[in-house]
């Protein structure tokens, strides 16, 4: 489909170099997991406040706000860093499932994160619906993490 | 006989090794625990730089995330373990995997060093940053930046002889699924 294109031939240039260079995807794979430490680890310390939790003499809005730079960063440096890791095999990603649980999992905490929980805390949510919000965003990071692994396991 | 051999062939150990399923929920979790814990402690980091959450006191950030990371780092290094003992033949002669161990002992090297004057008082800090805690701060960053890198280095490492190792033509025989291979 993308055979020709720009984005097609940058695709397969990418996908090259990351075949080619021995160090690039133990590169790519590093910049991938300390990314994503910085910004699950940062959406946890907002989701335990949520919670009741962590640091409970902040509000969930303040520690929303002070972090999320950290969080926006976190997921650019993984998305930079993932895109490439997929781009050196994607035929081996398209067909294994725990990439594809993966894939919904993170589509699901990013538009969660950015659509919901984020209104949601700024408005002040009760504490019902605080709870409710941050467990999902916990389970969906960690479904994400986990399907991450899994990719190597199925 | 090689204590790595006789560590790996401890029954649960070998039956860990073996499991479809407990082997890569153990080794999910680790990077879980990376994920939520470890990055908490990045921002433990972040914040004693006085770069995040700036608008928060030290001593809330310190005191009420302490609990979370002592926690996540038991899970963390409790699976790790796991894993580690029930691949000890393949992780013995991993340079990163020691590397890895080596970071670790910083960690503790690091602890004893900052913890009386940082973390064990980090109100003294709501006044004011000193050179000690940024330095601390600093060291874990790259101490805990450091670990999950050897960790994911370790599945890197080929050993050059890999028929010559004796480990190797050893363990072929203690376990049934590589003979079955």
């Amino acid at each position: 489909m993308l055979v020709g294109s720009p984005i097609g031939d940058a695709m397969k240039n990418i996908g090259d170099a990351m075949n080619n260079t021995e160090w690039a995807f133990p590169l790519a794979e590093c910049f991938h997991i300390a990314a994503f430490a910085f910004a699950i680890g940062t959406i946890a310390v907002v989701d335990l406040r949520l919670l009741g939790l962590g640091i409970t003499r902040q509000s969930a809005a303040q520690l929303l706000k002070d972090t999320h730079k950290w969080t926006l960063w976190g997921l650019v440096v993984v998305l930079f860093a993932g895109v490439p890791i997929y781009i050196s095999q994607p035929e081996i990603y398209n067909v294994n499932s725990a990439f594809w649980f993966k894939m919904y999992c993170i589509l699901a905490a990013i538009v969660f994160h950015y659509a919901v929980l984020r209104p949601v805390v700024r408005a002040g949510p009760s504490p019902m619906v605080a709870k409710l919000i941050a467990i999902v965003s916990l389970l969906l990071w960690t479904g994400t993490v986990f399907g991450g692994l899994f990719i190597a396991f199925v | 006989m090689d204590p790595a051999i006789a560590l790996q062939s401890i029954g649960f150990l070998t039956d860990f090794r073996e499991s479809a399923m407990v082997y890569p929920i153990v080794m999910a979790t680790h990077l879980t625990c990376i994920a939520l814990f470890g990055g908490m402690i990045l921002l433990t980091d972040l914040r004693l730089l006085g770069v995040a959450l700036t608008s928060t006191p030290v001593s809330d950030v310190v005191n009420g995330l302490r609990w979370w990371k002592r926690i996540g780092f038991v899970i963390m290094v409790g699976c790790g373990l796991m894993l580690a003992c029930s691949e000890a033949v393949k992780y013995a002669p991993n340079p990163f995997f020691w590397a890895k161990m080596g970071l670790l002992f910083l960690v503790g090297v690091h602890a004893v060093a900052f913890k009386p004057e940082v973390y064990d008082h980090p109100e003294k800090l709501d006044s004011g940053l000193t050179s000690k805690a940024k330095v601390a701060a600093w060291c874990s960053l790259i101490i805990w930046i450091s670990l999950p890198i050897m960790g994911r280095l370790i599945a890197y490492y080929e050993p050059k002889d890999k028929n010559l190792q004796p480990a190797q033509a050893q363990v072929q025989v203690l376990t049934p699924e590589i003979a079955r291979k």
